[in-house]
């Protein structure tokens, strides 16, 4: 009983959607092609003979916290808004809850209930995109891409290495990818310090390990915060963050996992550069330097002493560290000033061999199921994000609404850089994606205007300056590859994470170092590193 | 009335009120943390350390933060409805399952007993009850966070447990009247059953109010979602640490520490309210006096 | 299937035939077996319906292929899991907080129960219960964030301890700390609302008792004795009983907050150990394997309670 009203219910749902469709597309006549001018009111009818926009598509993506603070879906942002009315093809988002999208996105693809597009970061799927594929989840897009996206092909033409990122080890494009599309959206994070700590203290910006031992212990003894209590904690190690910039073991040229030298796969904590990095934190710890309760400190008890004029260098964002703590001092400590310093070395001059740097793909993208009943439509429909008209709608919204064309830049209006209402992501949300992913070209555009703080500027330059090149890709394993190394790694991270704490608190003397490297080896990471190479070695090989 | 308590007594009296005083002053502290926290002014919320006896600051600006929400109005309305249908059904089933199962000279019960016990420690998992829904047709509709949580088996075991108490004697003279089961149920155990009723609409309302995993698994229409999925949400869009996996580095939200207390105030104040109602059925001897005749 | 139904004969004993008994239980319970329809279905539906899923454990669960057509691997996950370097240790951690909870959750609320049915005042009776059972209601997230917060080096208990004279300590990265604070807080949340079930089923005790008693001149204690805890027996032994059968189940959630890698000493179990791993990789199959393993382990503990329970006195759980 009820079941049938359920069901009749959503057949008359569809039924009218349907009628709403066809009437929409009866009176705008065929959709333009992406080279049409953006105005919809004055466009002509395209040949019939090439493939049009589809009629509707459902569109399952997560959808970000900065959309739902303020709309119920995606379909409600302005660019996507823009876009229905050019093309005429309506899309039904689907999206899951937040915090649980990877739940969410295993069950809908384990019971094969996949809608026609999934955007998703398909390089964190157990077994890659390319298993995806002989799964008969996603379809591969390579010749479809060739036949019906100029604008993507152009992109990828103009950028060889964008190619190489988005195809697979099995030479599968499977995705209309998100790139950051400018060296300045790749690197923001690293070390941040306490820039009016180091002017009161007439300090330089400390460039190498005895540097910063000197600032530390300058930090600790020397009352930069004026308040006449040695309360300061010069330095909060949070070692998860800085598996993103490896600060500090990065001087040593190696990080706390897997790195290359020359296409070599090398564990870090292995190597002795790691007892050298230990025995330098062990000490800065024991002469106060390092926060004793840095191992239990979260998001907010790192707040309350970045605040609290307490903490004088740590590892944080360029925008929810330094705009935002910024922000947050600005009327109770107006000479609260906080830098990105650069990346750590071990001798003056030293080109810096490791900092945080994000690829320009990094496996988001929106893919084709197999369910999709118009492949070559969806295709045509996801390619216009990737002409002009597409990447101006998604990186910066509605012409004259959220940005006006001042000599030939794209500058974002008063109602979105100064909102009386909503905070800046959030009206950015509103008419773009700029500020998180989606399928087209971010542009460096935006992150100039939203970085307002010229620290913010000068702390990506900064952090920027590395040569990054020992830092592994993004590999794709096979799944038996992926089991295995799992098992391997959840013992070894489980003991690196408990052992690099006790080491640096010292806990346990450092001359158990080479004890603590035997137990790494009797664990398997041998074979670890060997998977990790396998995978290195398919990457390389790439076509593109 | 007019004995007089033995000293022993009255220490006793003494140092039991003294201590349960001091038990609600620490059980009762989080709750007040929570609510100054929520009124706090945010930027000097998150300079404070250790106890916090007075808001710091005075600021709905949290509160409107949630509400500006545009899905928490129809979430509310939806958790109100789950909690109403969800936790009626609950008690219809309950109580059949645990009169059937608490009588005696019953041949299956203790196997259907067992065979129900055996489900609190083994499921198929996440995948195969995911897939049971679709075959349903209970994907995206109300029914999928009604029907599949029908009853608990924890509380069909207190509600059976309670029933088991109630002495045979009493169903003796409805029997004689040639009652059948059924109305022996209603008439007789119930009504000497409330207490365990009034624990059970608290137990079976609070988990309906609290539940959302099954909607994130079952639901993708965000217009049947419930309370507590949306105010997840906002949890989590407003958690710095969840910038760490996001992909705008950028971002430079302002401090919504004080977000996460107005959202547990939104989400528990309501449910607070049925307490007061079901704690009249606590009391000592309501019951068992009327009955006894 | 049914071993006597065949030798069954008419006049060889008092005993009917299992099919006769089983037609005799019908007629007299049809009605109870009526009223236990909707019940089965229920479980025959949503809990057994999906029960195919164990396979899991034994099997590599590839999306692809589906439950069914994914390769068996036998006990490969259950010999990743049994050989892990850690197996020991997390094994060990599971075991003592579970009995921790045993020994120290579960008695609080009975305890809290019996002071409140103590107090004369009914308003200050209802003020407390009602004061008590809140914190159930507060996120284990925030309770958690509260008890970093507290617990910091310069939170409010180090300025405690300092303002005695003591020595402060980073409570939260000390190993030996662990199982107090997981407790104490689990009491320290729980007390007030586990006691409900328990002040119910005293509400339920026939008052008659009690004034024979005082006829009979016994004193409070003795009345707490001898009626209020035995009447509560039967609800605190299946309460127990049940507590046992989930003593390997842990809050997880609670543990991912609490600790950090310097407890992992005390505080890693089996759960945050799954979970780590299912981090570095979505391993339906593994965690499959690792939560059957724990099923068993606890539908024993509560065959065995039940058991012993049955042997001792008479209440028992099936």
């Amino acid at each position: 009983m009820k079941k049938n009203t359920i069901n009749l219910k959503g057949l008359v749902v569809s039924a009218v959607a349907a009628a709403l469709i066809t009437g929409c597309s009866n009176g705008n006549g065929n959709p333009p092609p992406p080279e049409a001018p953006a105005d919809p009111a004055n466009t002509t009818p395209v040949e019939s003979a090439e493939v049009g926009y589809p009629d509707q598509l459902t569109y399952w993506v997560s959808l970000n916290s900065n959309v739902s603070a303020t709309m119920k879906d995606a379909s409600e942002i302005a660019a996507y808004q823009e876009i229905e009315k050019i093309t005429g093809t309506q899309v039904t988002f689907q999206h899951p809850p937040q915090g649980q999208e990877l739940d969410a996105f295993n069950l809908m693809v384990s019971s094969g209930n996949v809608p026609d597009v999934i955007q998703h970061t398909w390089s964190s799927v157990a077994g890659g995109p390319d298993k995806a594929i002989a799964d008969g989840t996603i379809i591969r897009l390579n010749e479809l891409i060739e036949a019906h996206a100029p604008n993507l092909t152009k992109v990828l033409t103009d950028n060889p290495e964008y190619r190489k990122l988005i195809t697979t080890d099995d030479g599968n494009i499977y995705v209309f990818p998100f790139i950051r599309g400018d060296d300045n959206l790749l690197t923001y994070n690293g070390l941040i310090i306490r820039q009016d700590w180091l002017d009161a203290l007439n300090l330089p910006m400390p460039e190498t390990i005895d540097e910063w031992y000197e600032t530390l212990k300058a930090f600790k003894e020397g009352d930069p915060n004026q308040n006449g209590q040695a309360d300061e904690i010069p330095l909060l190690l949070d070692i998860p963050m800085t598996a993103l910039n490896q600060a500090f073991l990065g001087a040593w040229g190696i990080t706390d996992a897997f790195y290359q030298v020359d296409g070599q796969v090398h564990y870090g904590p292995m190597q002795p550069e790691f007892k050298e990095y230990l025995t330098t934190m062990s000490q800065w710890y024991a002469e106060g330097l390092i926060d004793a309760d840095y191992a239990a400190t979260d998001g907010t008890l790192k707040d309350a002493k970045v605040t609290n004029n307490q903490l004088g260098a740590f590892v944080g964002y360029s925008g929810s560290s330094i705009g935002r703590y910024t922000d947050l001092m600005e009327s109770s400590n107006p000479s609260f000033k906080l830098a990105g310093a650069p990346n750590v070395v071990l001798n003056k001059d030293d080109q810096p061999l490791l900092g945080q740097r994000e690829a320009p793909f990094g496996g988001i993208g929106a893919a084709i199921t197999k369910a999709n009943a118009n492949p070559e439509e969806t295709v045509k429909w996801l390619d216009y994000n990737y002409g002009d008209e597409g990447h101006m709608l998604f990186n910066f919204g509605i012409e004259g609404v959220s940005y006006e064309m001042v000599d030939g830049y794209p500058t974002y209006t008063d109602e979105v850089m100064n909102n009386p209402d909503l905070p800046i992501t959030q009206v950015m949300a509103k008419y773009m994606l700029a500020n998180y992913s989606g399928p087209f070209v971010q542009d460096a555009r935006y992150m100039e205007q939203y970085a307002v703080l010229p620290e913010q500027q000068e702390a990506i330059a900064t952090w920027m300056e590395a040569d990054n090149s020992r830092w592994m890709p993004t590999l794709s394993p096979t799944a038996e590859e992926s089991s295995r190394y799992a098992s391997i790694m959840n013992d070894v991270k489980t003991y690196y994470d408990e052992m690099v704490n006790k080491f640096i608190m010292g806990v346990t003397p450092l001359d158990q170092f080479e004890q603590f490297v035997n137990t790494i080896k009797g664990m398997g990471i041998e074979e670890a590193i060997q998977l990790q190479q396998a995978g290195l070695d398919r990457f390389n090989s790439r076509e593109g | 009335m007019n004995y007089t308590k033995p000293w022993s007594e009255r220490m006793f009296d003494l140092s039991n009120i003294f201590f349960l005083i001091a038990l609600s002053v620490v059980t009762l502290y989080p709750f007040v943390y929570v609510l100054f926290a929520s009124i706090s002014e945010s930027s000097a919320f998150v300079q404070h350390r250790g106890i916090l006896l007075w808001p710091k600051g005075f600021s709905l600006a949290s509160y409107k933060m949630v509400f500006q929400n545009p899905n928490i109005v129809t979430s509310y309305i939806n958790t109100i409805f789950y909690v109403l249908v969800g936790t009626t059904l609950n008690l219809i089933m309950t109580a059949l399952g645990a009169y059937g199962l608490s009588r005696r000279n019953v041949m299956w019960g203790t196997t259907i007993m067992i065979l129900i016990v055996l489900t609190m420690f083994f499921d198929g998992g996440l995948i195969p009850k995911y897939i049971l829904m679709l075959n349903l047709g209970l994907l995206d509709s109300r029914w999928a966070l009604i029907l599949p949580s029908a009853m608990t088996t924890w509380n069909l075991i207190i509600m059976r447990t309670s029933f088991q108490a109630i002495p045979p004697a009493l169903e003796e003279s409805a029997r004689i009247d040639g009652a059948n089961d059924f109305s022996i149920l209603m008439r007789v155990i119930v009504p000497l059953s409330m207490p365990v009723i009034a624990v059970m609409v608290l137990f079976y309302g609070v988990w309906h109010w609290n539940k959302w995993f099954d909607a994130l698994l079952y639901l993708r229409n965000r217009d049947l979602f419930p309370l507590q999925l949306i105010l997840r949400e906002i949890l989590i869009q407003n958690n710095t640490d969840s910038m760490m996996t996001g992909v705008g580095g950028g971002d430079r939200m302002p401090v919504a520490e004080t977000i996460k207390y107005a959202t547990i105030m939104v989400a528990t104040l309501p449910i607070l309210f049925l307490y007061p109602f079901l704690q009249k059925y606590f009391v000592k001897g309501v019951m068992i006096g009327a009955i006894k005749e | 299937m049914q071993p006597h139904k065949t030798v069954a004969t008419p006049h060889a004993s008092y005993k009917p035939s299992f099919r006769q008994r089983v037609v005799k239980d019908f007629r007299r319970n049809a009605m109870i077996y009526l009223m236990l329809l909707p019940v089965i279905a229920f479980y025959g539906v949503f809990h057994y319906g999906p029960m195919y899923g164990i396979q899991m454990a034994f099997k590599n669960f590839s999306a692809g292929l589906g439950i069914a057509g994914s390769p068996w691997v036998g006990f490969e996950h259950f010999q990743n899991f049994f050989s892990s370097f850690f197996f020991e240790r997390i094994i060990v951690n599971t075991v003592l907080l579970g009995l921790y909870d045993l020994i120290f959750v579960f008695p609080a609320s009975i305890i809290l129960a019996l002071l409140l049915n103590e107090v004369r005042s009914r308003i200050f009776k209802r003020t407390v219960q009602s004061i008590t059972y809140l914190p159930h209601f507060i996120s284990i997230v925030v309770v958690i964030g509260m008890m970093v917060d507290f617990l910091s080096m310069d939170g409010l208990i180090n300025q405690l301890i300092r303002f005695f004279g003591g020595e402060p300590l980073s409570f939260l990265r000390l190993p030996e700390w662990f199982r107090f604070l997981y407790t104490s807080s689990a009491v320290w949340q729980g007390v007030g609302w586990g006691s409900i079930i328990y002040l119910a089923a005293i509400a339920n005790i026939d008052p008659s008792l009690y004034e024979a008693a005082r006829v009979d001149g016994a004193g409070r204690l003795r009345q707490v004795l001898s009626i209020t805890i035995p009447s509560i027996m039967p609800t605190i032994i299946i309460l127990f009983i049940l507590r046992i059968g989930s003593l390997m189940a842990l809050q997880d959630e609670k543990i991912l907050l609490m600790y950090n890698p310097m407890t992992y000493e005390t505080a890693d179990v089996i759960g945050t150990y799954v979970y780590r791993k299912g981090v570095l990789e979505a391993s339906y199959s593994f965690s499959a394997a690792v939560g059957l393993f724990n099923s068993l382990i606890n539908f024993a503990l509560l065959f065995s309670a039940n058991y012993m329970s049955k042997r001792f006195s008479d209440t028992k759980l099936m």
